[in-house]
């Protein structure tokens, strides 16, 4: 993060004071911004999501269940995706958690490059190929529509656990296996359209946002690292789809 | 030229469309709806000083008791908390003699502690102030007096122009909750909501005014 736009915030994301990762103590989580962008697609904005989401837990007062820093926003002028994933390594070397606020996908498969050993809980409406071929079996929550096939092929014989938004929304997430350590990607595209339009993908028959912050909060899980991607704040004036993340980020920091 | 260009035009704004009065109108067992403009004493939060106003603008006739009246604002010095409280308990204890029931609308849960300060101060006792938002209070019973509680806040994000929590309740919720919260409702305090002052805040307001309606309806039967 440039000093300027240090300047301009007072604090960062959920009232955490901005610094470095040497700043953050073990237990500590390290936020971080990444505000890439999508390179196609028509619905653009994703850039704008981490200091959307600071400006917002600053008017809503979120306090966060745990303690860290604000590490600002990572610079994207270099090769910004090797530099995320030393970041991340980094952190976790220090037992310090890292929450990443995207920006696009590309984001979070950065960091899941860091993180090759653990199980991956992906919240998204479609099943990504490059996470279910990871070695380590992925939990996929909120899959709506049709899949690919041969991701599915993969999700089946690998018997991944999954859920699919109608599912959740019904109730039926209880029996999820949710590992003891692993990392969160949510993708805020799995999240109905209708209730929160201040995301990237089209996903009508979606989850509920309430729905994520709950099956979320309920997993009992250490995160390691946890994603926020797919967040276009512009797009939702009303502002439900930051409040989403904010609600969901939380939930998961109570338990992890 | 239509009903609406009338209602606009030839009225002043009132709360519910209630006719507008002053205390002198006042007589026992009416109900006085009173705008309260202060937003910066009690969990502040800035606009919330505009929901009377908005309440009013929002409001179509008909819809209220027969015997409700818009009393017009109390008067608030907020910048001077001590002078603003001894003031509006002294303003609402002075509505509360007559024998009229209140609902003061608008600003922060400031204007709950002075209604609530100023029915202990004229009945002559320990007056609960129950929240329709909490689970329901089974120890109080039909006749104790109570000041009912309504925090816009705990509506759900869904029914807000600008959400600040997913979850809470809807208006149904709140309206059915008002008509079953046990005790004898002399006052009401309807507060919380910063309404957006456009088409965009439309929503909320309509749910607020919806809830303003079933507290008056609920004061005039006092009891569940």
């Amino acid at each position: 993060m440039n000093n300027a736009q240090k300047r301009l915030m007072i604090a960062g994301y959920g009232g955490l004071p901005f610094g470095e990762v040497s700043q953050c103590k073990p237990g500590n989580i390290g936020v971080l911004g990444v505000p890439s962008e999508a390179r196609n697609g028509a619905r653009m904005g994703a850039s704008l999501a981490p200091d959307a989401l600071r400006r917002m837990t600053g008017q809503l007062g979120t306090d966060l269940p745990i303690n860290g820093r604000d590490l600002g926003n990572l610079d994207l002028s270099g090769d910004w995706s090797d530099a995320l994933t030393q970041l991340v390594t980094q952190m976790l070397d220090h037992d310090v958690s890292t929450v990443v606020l995207g920006g696009a996908s590309d984001v979070a498969l950065a960091v899941l490059h860091a993180i090759p050993d653990l199980p991956v809980v992906a919240a998204m409406p479609i099943a990504r190929g490059d996470v279910a071929a990871r070695q380590v079996s992925t939990i996929w929550v909120g899959l709506n529509g049709e899949q690919p096939a041969d991701v599915w092929d993969q999700i089946s014989q690998r018997k991944m656990d999954w859920r699919t938004a109608r599912q959740l929304d019904e109730g039926h997430a209880g029996s999820l296996a949710v590992p003891g350590r692993a990392v969160l990607w949510i993708d805020m595209s799995v999240i109905d359209l209708g209730y929160a339009a201040g995301v990237v993908g089209l996903n009508p028959a979606g989850m509920k946002p309430e729905t994520l912050v709950s099956v979320i909060g309920a997993m009992p899980c250490s995160w390691q690292a946890i994603v926020i991607t797919g967040l276009a704040p512009t797009r939702d004036t009303r502002g439900m789809a930051e409040l989403a993340a904010i609600e969901t980020l939380n939930a998961a920091l109570r338990n992890g | 030229m239509g009903d609406s260009a009338h209602i606009q035009f030839d009225m002043i704004p009132s709360f519910l469309g209630v006719p507008v009065g002053d205390l002198e109108d006042l007589t026992n067992g009416q109900i006085a709806i009173i705008g309260y403009f202060c937003d910066n004493l009690d969990q502040p939060a800035a606009g919330q000083r505009y929901l009377a106003r908005q309440l009013r603008y929002a409001s179509r006739p008909g819809r209220a008791p027969a015997g409700a009246i818009d009393l017009g604002d109390v008067n608030v010095f907020p910048l001077e908390p001590d002078k603003h409280f001894s003031a509006v308990i002294a303003q609402c204890g002075a509505v509360l003699e007559t024998g009229a029931r209140i609902v003061l609308v608008g600003g922060d849960s400031s204007g709950l502690k002075a209604l609530g300060g100023a029915a202990q101060l004229i009945t002559g006792e320990n007056v609960s102030v129950v929240s329709i938002s909490e689970s329901i209070a089974s120890n109080i019973s039909d006749d104790q007096p109570i000041v009912l509680s309504v925090d816009l806040q705990k509506l759900a994000g869904k029914w807000m122009s600008h959400p600040r929590r997913l979850t809470g309740l809807s208006p149904a919720t709140m309206i059915a909750n008002i008509h079953t919260t046990p005790g004898s409702v002399i006052a009401a305090a309807v507060f919380g909501l910063a309404p957006a002052l456009d088409n965009r805040g439309s929503m909320e307001t309509r749910a607020a005014l919806a809830i303003l309606q079933a507290v008056t309806e609920r004061l005039e039967k006092g009891a569940p």
